[in-house]
């Protein structure tokens, strides 16, 4: 266990090391952008990541809300086990005609008048847990789980694919300067000028009817992938733009130029030197990220223009449950609340990390509605 | 058909009325406030006067007689233009009689059924005061051709038209008018059965003739009817009043066509459905066209039929179509396999008792119509059927629109294909372009959806003709989604398309429904029930709906 803290309230600067670990905290060699450290925190076996830790584990709120996301991501990658052992249905089945058996009372899964069942928590087995979604007596709680799997899969690719993306634009950017930068600036700048949930529609509808084909490449309209790299690629100039300003004073560094003095090649420069400074920077906004692109995602499933029916996320979910929101609008407020839990554990979570990684650092990733990503202290 | 299945779908409807209210202006004694749906008894005494506020969903595609094509613009129109023949304003099969409008009497049908010969009543006038003339129809027709409307198909029989529809000069040749007698005379180029009931069209209805050859609906063109369009908004509403020269001119001749009974109406365009029954139940509104929504619908139903709401069955049908033409649906049997499979009791719930199954072409109330039922729901059968097929695992492509709950039939019929062996990918496209999309040969994996049929006219060639007949087959716009080309059965509908309507006729076409169900040229599931939905200060007992034109609102009255 680390010291406590005597006070604090105050924070003492970490000792600047030497190698891309230090870096990782936005420290350049020259001790400009210092991160400060509670006192006792940085022992003399205390690294940056230590220190991070450290911090971390003291910020009770943000590791609780990890736990409710590692919490709800267990539940969803278990879908097939509560879909084949206790609901005994898939996501996509329907039960229509189907009657229930319920403490010798038998009742019809759907209505004549096209109502579905209610939730039936254990009464039947965990059969229909949550009720049945509609006119067509699907498993709401199993359409929840693997809705589950489809919203944090896009979630959480989206944010990879984002993040590498955006690095390497900000990178051949920033390091490079001139028409490099001219180019990707430029091409960025087209990105940000379209609403972020304009373009995904636009982009979603298009590719909705005749899939995707890219060479040897051919994804079909209701592959994930489609809404996944939608919302990555959407999401690029404003991860790219940012992390383009924090190198650009980065290259400007003594280290930059010892590096280059000594011979170092552009790649070495980038990936080496760079790259390591931007690492807290990144982690935070990849995390961020991860709530923006669940909440997009539910957005253009909603619009018709994300996930492909019959295929379940929680975006498509509240889309079907809307159509019943007057009669049964339990069937809209059960994704909502697990997207409302699942973003909020995300972006508390991020924010701890930010705190932790780089408590001065003022990232902010707002990218809904236009907003462009601000970085107000990029060093 | 009122085409364009999207809006068709919707075509629900109603009648309405208006309390009195005091600011409608109407006479009277009325209150001010709608009374309560108890006050409202059966048999209720109307009253003169008023306006009648009522929603769409959506506006019509056109505000124009000659280009609407939709069951919300004819519904919209019916009371401001009317056609040289018409449909008698009533219910049932009473209004698919044919009697003549603003012509003198039905047309004398001579020169082997290719010659027909009409006059044109004296001293009729359009809203406008302008005196309607007899070239007014030749210019209807005309118009048709020049805005390129999707009625004008239903005239190309008519001499010289499909030159004109080239050229879009000089006229059409078939059609000769005599103003100071007001004779018209059409020749047809080959007998048309059917060429009574499309010139009961509105998109034949007489027009000025100065009237520009482009979509008016910003701009309504002076009535011929009762009413008159006041206002016309696209997307937001429309408006009407009487019209000054019915009482005194047109409708003292046009005896047979209601004069309509509130002074005035007002049509908004009102998105959210379950806001429109809310305002319907308050009185705020007299009228909605389209039904509660399918999440309502019941509750509607249970509390308001008989005093506010009525299910009113609809000449139409819902079906599955597959694409003869590729692999697997070329094979018979996977077309029949189809038809095994498909449930229409589940697709009836499916529809919140909306559909009523039938697993055939024609829909009940068609002349024509005799019921069978070739393909009992069996899935086991289904699966032998592909297995016989030797068609295992074929991928296809299943299109249906987002409308609900058109969206979860097609969810349905996935997951059936699915389970009798093939592998099959939903596609759901917005209603706006669902049938421009699978209606254009081009598209990719055109292999079987959902589609639906509401009837033109009360004619069974016109399910036939236009959606089975392997020479209606286009590469856009295309309504043969099925692709469906059998000679001899294509021979059939043609011969019979120039014959005049009888027993005899209508004999034969219920031996050609059986004979494209047992091509299994669809798997058809059920006909639409629609409804009538309307404030309790209005007369549901005198709303007429009219098989056609659904709901007529020269019928809706507000109660004493």
């Amino acid at each position: 266990m680390p010291p406590e803290s005597e006070n604090p309230g105050t924070e003492a600067p970490i000792p600047i090391g030497t190698g891309a670990l230090d870096a990782d905290l936005g420290i350049g060699p020259d001790g400009a952008g210092v991160v400060e450290a509670a006192p006792g925190e940085a022992g003399p076996g205390g690294g940056p990541w230590a220190v991070a830790w450290r911090r971390l584990r003291r910020n009770k709120v943000a590791l609780f809300s990890l736990a409710v996301f590692l919490l709800i991501v267990i539940c969803c990658l278990l879908a097939p086990v509560w879909a084949n052992q206790v609901a005994h249905t898939g996501p996509n089945t329907t039960h229509t005609l189907e009657k229930l058996h319920v403490g010798g009372e038998v009742r019809e899964v759907v209505e004549p008048s096209g109502k579905a069942i209610g939730p039936q928590w254990f009464e039947a087995g965990g059969k229909f847990f949550l009720g049945a979604d509609g006119h067509l007596g699907r498993d709401e709680m199993v359409r929840l789980l693997y809705g589950g799997r489809s919203s944090l899969f896009i979630g959480i690719v989206a944010a990879l694919i984002t993040t590498i993306l955006a690095v390497t634009f900000a990178l051949l950017a920033g390091y490079y300067g001139g028409w490099p930068d001219t180019i990707i600036s430029r091409a960025m700048d087209v990105i940000w000028a379209f609403p972020v949930v304009l373009l995904g529609i636009s982009l979603g509808i298009v590719l909705a009817v005749g899939g995707l084909v890219i060479g040897p490449i051919h994804l079909k309209s209701s592959s994930l992938w489609i809404p996944t790299l939608i919302i990555g690629v959407v999401y690029t100039p404003y991860m790219a733009r940012p992390l383009r300003g924090e190198i650009l004073a980065l290259r400007e560094k003594e280290f930059i130029e010892a590096a280059i003095a000594q011979g170092a090649s552009g790649f070495r420069i980038m990936f080496v030197e760079l790259l390591p400074n931007l690492l807290s920077t990144i982690i935070v906004f990849f995390t961020l990220n991860i709530a923006n692109n669940m909440l997009l995602e539910a957005v253009l499933s909603y619009l018709g223009a994300g996930v492909q029916p019959p295929s379940s996320s929680w975006g498509t979910m509240i889309s079907e449950g809307f159509q019943a929101l007057y009669s049964q609008p339990i069937l809209t407020i059960i994704p909502g609340t697990a997207i409302l839990l699942t973003v909020l554990s995300v972006n508390v979570f991020g924010d701890g990390l930010r705190d932790a990684l780089d408590p001065k650092s003022k990232v902010r990733f707002e990218a809904r509605a236009g907003t462009a990503a601000e970085m107000d202290n990029p060093i | 058909m009122k085409k364009l299945p999207n809006f068709l779908l919707i075509a629900a409807l109603v009648a309405v009325l208006a309390a009195g209210l005091a600011a409608c202006g109407g006479g009277g004694s009325s209150s001010g406030k709608p009374t309560t749906s108890e006050g409202g008894g059966a048999g209720a005494e109307g009253k003169e006067g008023g306006t009648l506020k009522g929603a769409y969903t959506s506006f019509p595609d056109y505000m124009d007689p000659q280009i609407s094509y939709t069951a919300e613009g004819w519904t919209a129109m019916r009371p401001v233009y009317i056609p040289l023949l018409t449909y008698k304003h009533a219910e049932g099969e009473e209004g698919a009689e044919i009697i003549p409008g603003l012509a003198k009497e039905l047309p004398k049908i001579t020169n082997g059924d290719k010659t027909y010969t009409m006059f044109l009543r004296k001293g009729l006038k359009y809203s406008n005061g302008e005196e309607i003339k007899a070239g007014d129809f030749k210019y209807a027709v005309e118009r048709c051709f020049l805005t390129n409307s999707g009625g004008s198909p239903f005239y190309t029989d008519i001499a010289g038209a499909e030159q004109f529809a080239k050229t879009k000069k000089g006229g059409i040749s078939g059609i000769k008018v005599n103003e100071s007698t007001g004779e018209i005379v059409i020749n047809l180029m080959k007998p048309q059965g059917t060429f009574p009931n499309t010139l009961a069209l509105m998109f034949v209805a007489p027009i000025p003739q100065k009237t520009p050859a482009e979509d008016q609906s910003a701009h309504p063109i002076p009535a011929s009817g009762p009413y008159y369009l006041t206002k016309s908004e696209p997307g937001r509403g429309w408006e009407y009043e009487r019209n000054p020269y019915w009482a005194k001119d047109n409708g003292k001749q046009l005896t047979e066509i209601p004069s309509g009974h509130v002074d005035k109406i007002e049509i908004e365009v009102l998105r959210n459905q379950s806001t429109q029954v809310n305002d319907v139940e308050s009185g705020k509104l007299n009228w909605i066209f389209d039904p509660p929504p399918t999440d309502r619908y019941t509750e509607v139903k249970e509390k308001f039929e008989g005093t506010q709401f009525r299910p009113e069955p609809t000449i139409s049908t819902y079906y599955f179509w597959m694409n003869e033409t590729v692999e697997p649906f070329s094979n018979q049997k996977v077309r029949e396999a189809v038809n095994y499979a498909v449930d229409p009791a589940a697709l009836e719930r499916i529809y919140t008792g909306q559909i009523k199954g039938t697993q055939q072409i024609l829909p009940p109330g068609m002349p024509g119509y005799e019921k069978f039922e070739l393909f009992p729901h069996n899935v086991k059968k289904a699966k032998e059927l592909i297995a016989e097929s030797g068609i295992k695992d074929k991928e296809v492509t299943v299109w249906t629109d987002s409308e609900s709950p058109n969206n979860d039939a097609g969810t349905y019929y996935q997951g059936l294909l699915n389970e009798i062996g093939l592998k099959a990918e939903l596609k759901i496209l917005n209603p706006d372009n669902y049938f421009t999309v699978i209606g254009n040969r081009s598209t990719p994996n055109l292999d079987t959806g959902f589609s639906d049929w509401f009837e033109d006219f009360p004619h069974p060639n016109d399910f036939f003709d236009i959606l089975l007949n392997g020479e209606s087959i286009q590469n856009t716009n295309n309504q043969n989604f099925s692709q469906t080309n059998v000679p001899e059965l294509n021979k059939k509908i043609d011969k019979l398309a120039e014959e005049q309507l009888g027993p005899q006729q209508e004999k034969e076409y219920a031996e050609l429904d059986k004979e494209f169900m047992e091509h299994a040229a669809w798997a058809p599931y059920g006909t639409r029930t629609l409804s009538l939905f309307v404030s309790s200060n209005i007369n549901l007992e005198t709303a007429i709906w009219n098989p056609t034109f659904e709901t007529e609102l020269t019928s809706l009255e507000f109660k004493e």
